[in-house]
Formats: structure tokens, sequence, C-alpha cells
């Protein structure tokens, strides 16, 4: 690596070094309570996926080059130089993280190894190492946020002919638009994900509570979060904003993406609306009895699958619990749960790099795959899109004879007209 | 050998002290001033009273109890000794009314503090030989552990000479006298302190006990400032 791109590379680290992440790469005393957090340990044993093992790899490159000893003493912390070798180990052990924030509730500091991992994610993008998948995508995204025009006319087309599938799902009066798009002032505007899935259940939902709703334009997955780069990631949710600015909403409503709204909720600065998972949503028109659900629809043992991202990460625990209870008679909690539930495994972008990961998606999982077994439920739900088709994979791989379900479709499944 | 002890005792006191304190305080002001996370870095379930839980994590570890409930045990005996040997070095440079609530003899616990102290530092230390606690340690956790052994052993054998069998050559007068000489920058040497049989253990302890001064500023030490601002950050 020559010089220049390391002092690049460096600048990116410098960029990344504000208060919390001092305090992250400052206090570790490596005491090895985060050992069993980690499923990727817990499945594979192997002890470079220790969570303090990876912070290490980005730590050991910041006692480097970020204090004195670095120079005057180097040995006594292993500070490592940033090279080829690093940059290496670097991407081992950002990607085999999938950022599920477990390991932060068992360090006794609470360093967020995420945290960390978006500092290795970061150097990889600006040493053209990252998987250029995802940065494909995420320049897809911010693509489509410079040219709504372009896209706008063939995008309402398309979404006008799933609209007969929402009639499917809840029958409307005659002159009333199943998925409303662009209206100005409508109280909810709910960004779904691409593919009908994510938008004919959730629509039918809305119609039956009465909602004034709108459908966004774009899609809520941030694969900028995904890939580690701040810039993309803010560009891909600015189209959301704005788009909610534009059209005066009361509240954004995110469909079933972990990523997508723990980077709402949380990574947005303070905004003039409301932003709330579908799963919330949901569970507020069961309250105020805007809708009525049957729960003879579904038999068999349940159980239900916290997405980390909207539950330890984002704080929606017991709005899902609180829907199940009026889908089934027998629903069977996951232990741990849920502030101790085992990541399924795909977060971090793993399941969106696809067959690539796949062998690993399956061997670092195996403990959450024991832990779905030992319910004994025979319907696994999940409300989040890259956690659903991970625990797809899972049921495949471990013959866990389970159906796996999103919350939203089992809710407009089970709609009393 | 006496400017040997005055090198130790007096112009390495103050070197150390100087770079803790302003080492700390600058590194410390210089993390403070760092921009703010813009955003929330919480875990859920949230809780009420959050700088309360916040100093309930930094205190008692609750997540070690969980985990390692041992390790936990031997975390709380360890900073609880440590908290009650840096009130009983304290109570060298004076007496203190605070400190004699529960009347005592300086030092406090009868010499059995430093004991503990050694069980627990050699179980941080031999935990360190094992695996995976092994491939996560780097060498500055094990120098700061037997650097803190050093300390421990050689103030201790001190107190357990003059509480266990009466070896009362170096009292608590020739200490404050030394000490509060260093306080108001009038060092001197009590007779005591350089000429008994426990003057090299004396000058052993204190280089040791600069070393870890000088170190601390820059090793992983500083927890016992981040700890709390950390653990805030996880509970919002």
């Amino acid at each position: 690596m020559d010089q220049k791109t390391r002092n690049d590379l460096l600048q990116l680290f410098r960029g990344k070094l504000n208060s919390a992440m001092t305090y992250y790469l400052e206090t570790c005393t490596r005491c090895g309570v985060c050992t069993e957090a980690c499923h990727v340990y817990a499945s594979t044993g192997k002890v470079n996926h220790i969570s303090a093992y990876r912070h290490e790899i980005v730590r050991r490159i910041y006692k480097k080059y970020f204090k004195a000893r670095g120079n005057v003493w180097p040995s006594v912390g292993e500070a490592k130089a940033l090279d080829e070798m690093a940059l290496e180990e670097l991407y081992e052990s950002a990607y085999s993280c999938t950022g599920c924030r477990r390991c932060m509730v068992y360090c006794p500091f609470g360093i967020d190894t995420q945290m960390i991992m978006s500092i290795a994610k970061l150097l990889l993008i600006g040493a053209h190492s990252e998987p250029e998948i995802l940065t494909l995508l995420a320049d897809t995204s911010i693509e489509k946020g410079k040219s709504l025009d372009i896209f706008k006319e063939s995008f309402m087309k398309g979404i006008k002919n799933l609209e007969k599938e929402v009639v499917k799902k809840w029958k409307m009066e005659a002159g009333e638009t199943a998925i409303p798009m662009d209206v100005e002032g409508a109280d909810l505007l709910f960004v779904a994900l691409a593919g009908a899935h994510s938008i004919v259940s959730t629509a039918a939902i809305f119609n039956a509570a009465g909602e004034n709703w709108t459908l966004s334009f774009f899609e809520a997955v941030n694969f900028g979060a995904f890939v580690g780069d701040p810039t993309r990631t803010k560009l891909i949710l600015d189209r959301i904003l704005n788009e909610a600015k534009r059209l005066k909403v009361k509240e954004v409503c995110i469909c079933e993406c972990g990523t997508a709204f723990r980077v709402m909720k949380q990574l947005a600065a303070k905004q003039p609306f409301k932003v709330s998972s579908i799963t919330e949503v949901h569970a507020r028109y069961i309250k105020n009895g805007r809708i009525n659900l049957d729960p003879s629809k579904f038999n068999g043992p349940v159980t239900y699958h916290d997405p980390c991202q909207i539950a330890r990460n984002g704080g929606v625990i017991d709005e899902p619990r609180y829907i199940l209870q009026h889908l089934t008679n027998d629903f069977r909690e996951m232990s741990p749960n849920p502030t101790y539930n085992w990541c399924c495994g795909g977060g971090g972008g793993l399941v969106a790099l696809g067959e690539e990961t796949l062998d690993f998606r399956m061997k670092s999982s195996s403990v959450k795959a024991e832990q779905i077994k030992a319910t004994g439920a025979t319907t696994l739900v999940t409300a989040c899109e890259n956690c659903h088709t991970q625990l797809n994979n899972l049921n495949d791989h471990y013959n866990l004879g389970v159906n796996v379900k999103f919350l939203t479709s089992m809710v407009a499944d089970a709609l009393i007209q | 050998m006496e400017a040997l002890y005055h090198f130790v005792l007096i112009y390495m006191v103050y070197f150390s002290f100087a770079v803790f304190f302003i080492g700390t305080t600058i590194r410390l002001v210089k993390i403070f001033r760092k921009p703010k996370q813009a955003t929330s870095l919480q875990i859920y379930p949230e809780k009420p009273a959050k700088w309360l839980w916040a100093l309930y994590d930094t205190f008692l570890f609750p997540s070690v109890r969980k985990h390692k409930p041992v390790l936990w045990a031997i975390l709380i005996l360890f900073h609880t000794c440590l908290l009650f040997l840096i009130i009983g070095h304290l109570e060298l440079f004076d007496e203190f009314r605070i400190f004699q609530i529960i009347p005592h003899e300086v030092f406090l616990g009868n010499g059995f503090l430093g004991l503990i102290l050694c069980v627990t530092l050699l179980y941080f230390l031999f935990r360190r030989f094992l695996s995976p606690v092994r491939e996560l340690s780097v060498p500055e956790d094990y120098y700061i552990l037997i650097l803190l052994f050093l300390i421990v052993i050689f103030g201790s054998q001190m107190d357990w000479a003059r509480r266990w069998y009466g070896y009362e050559e170096l009292l608590v007068e020739d200490y404050r006298t030394y000490l509060l000489g260093l306080l108001t920058l009038k060092p001197e040497l009590p007779y005591n302190v350089v000429n008994s049989g426990h003057s090299f253990m004396l000058v052993v302890h204190v280089f040791f006990a600069n070393l870890f001064l000088i170190f601390f500023p820059f090793s992983q030490s500083m927890h016992s400032f981040l700890s709390l601002p950390m653990n805030k950050l996880r509970r919002g």
C-alpha cells in the first residue's frame, strides 16, 4: 500500500473518531465477558469471531496511528500498520459481523462493536475493497432519488397493477384508490421495499383501518448502511425525508426492514414527523379497534423472531407480541428473548450478498436454528425482510420444518371484513 | 543508595504524579471535546432514570454478574479493596474524620485488603493464560496486572509485617512526615523512612507505583473515567 493511499485511509479513520468512538477504542480491557455473545463464535468456536477480537483488529491500527505510544512502544498494545494484510483482516472482521449488537449487552462498558466495525467498513470503501454489489445497490438507490421524474410514471403504472391484489385482501368501495401515491397532506407515508409482497398486504391493512396514507416512491432499504458508507447512507435517507416534508405527512411508517427502521428512527435528525415501524402501526390499529383479526386462521404453535435492529436496537418489543396475541392462542416465546435474542445471522449486508455468503451464514447461525427448534413452533414469524430470507435459508438447511411468515402478511390474511 | 532513595521517593514521585494528573486531564478533555455522537446508541428495552441505571451498570457490572459470576465476585472484591486502599493511603497523609466513621487503625483491613488484592490480581493474570482470553490479550494486559501485583505485594508486606508480626520500625507518623513534605513541596525523608529494615521495600513499592501512574493515562486503565459515559450511551 503506498503512502498516499494509507494517508487517505487514515484521514477516513480520523473522521470517525468522535467522542463515543474514542471511548470504545480506548476502554476495552479484553476481559472476555463478550465471548459468548456473538452468534458466529457460539456457532463456529473460532476466536477471531469474538467481539473483542473483532474490535482489536481496528484498535491495533488506532494504537499505531492515533496514540503516541504507537511510535514509542508499539509492541505493548500490538499496534499494527495499515497495509494490505490489515485490510484483509478488516474485511474478515467486518463482513462476519451482522451488527446485531448483542455483544453490547454483555460488555461491562457497553462497547458497540457495530460502531467499531463501521470504521473497518469505511476503510474498505476507501481502499475499494468493499463488496462491490452493496455499493452498486446503494448507488442505484441514490440515482433513483436524483431522477425521480424519469421512473415515476412506470413505477405508478406498476403499482396500479397491484391494486387488484390489494382488493382481493380487503374489498373497497368503487372509486376508492387501493394504493394512493403522491398524496399531499396524507397522515402517513408508507415506505415499502421493492416487491409486491411488501406493499400488497400492508395496503390492505391501511385500507381496512381507514388510514389516510400514501405510498413512497422510494424503497426503504438502505444499502449505504449495509456497506458502512455514511455519505451514501445519508443520501439514501434524504430521499425519503425530502418526500415526507414535500407531502407534509404527520408520520413516516417503515415496512418490515430492520435496517431501514433503525436508520430512519435513530440516524435521522429530529424531523417534523413521527417515525414508526409497521409493527407499531398495526398494534395501534388493533388497540384502537380500527382493525379486527380472526385468530382461527392460523393453526399450530407460533413463535416470533425479534429482528435485532427493530427490537434490541429499535425498541419495538411489546408490539409484535400484542399483535400475535390476536393471531394465535399458542404463542411460544424464544429463549433467550428479546434483548438476548440470537441474531438470525443475515444482517450487516450478508443476506444482500446472496449466495456468496450462504455457506458462512448457515454455519454461523446454528445457535439460531437450535433456538427455533427448541420452541416446537410450526410457524416462525418475523418483521424484517433480511431476517425472513435468512430464516428461510436456515429452515431449509437445518430442516426445521417451520413455515416462515411475515407478521404483516399474517395480519392481512386474518383481517375480518 | 541515598541518591536512589531521593530519586524514587521524591523526584520520580513528582514526575509520575505530574504525568498522571496532567496526562489524564489532557486526554479526558481532548476526548470529551470531540464531536458528540449525533445519533442514539441505546439498547432496548429502556428504563426510566437512565442516569441511575448507568451508575448501576458502571459500579456493579450487572452484565458480568449475569454471564461470569465468579469473575464478577472477584472484580467486586478487587475494586472494593482498591477503594479502601486508596482511602488507607489518604490516611497516611493526615487524619480524615469522615474515614473514621468506623474507628480503625491505619491502614484499613488489618492487612487482609492487600492479601485479597494479591489473590484477585493473580486470578486476573492467570485467567489470561487460558483460551479464549489468552487470544484476546495483548502485552499491556499482562504488564498492567504484573505491575499492580508488584505494587500490592511490596506495599502489603510492610503492612503485614507491622500488623501481623509487630515489626513496627516504620510508623504512620514517619509516612505522614514524608508525604506531607511532598504535598507541601518541602520534601524530606525522615530517618526511619530511609534507614529502617523496610526502607528498601518502600522504595520498590513506590517505584512500581510511579511506573503505574506514568502509564495510566495511556492505558485501558482510563476505563475508570470512561465507563460511566459509555454506560450512559447504552442506556440512552
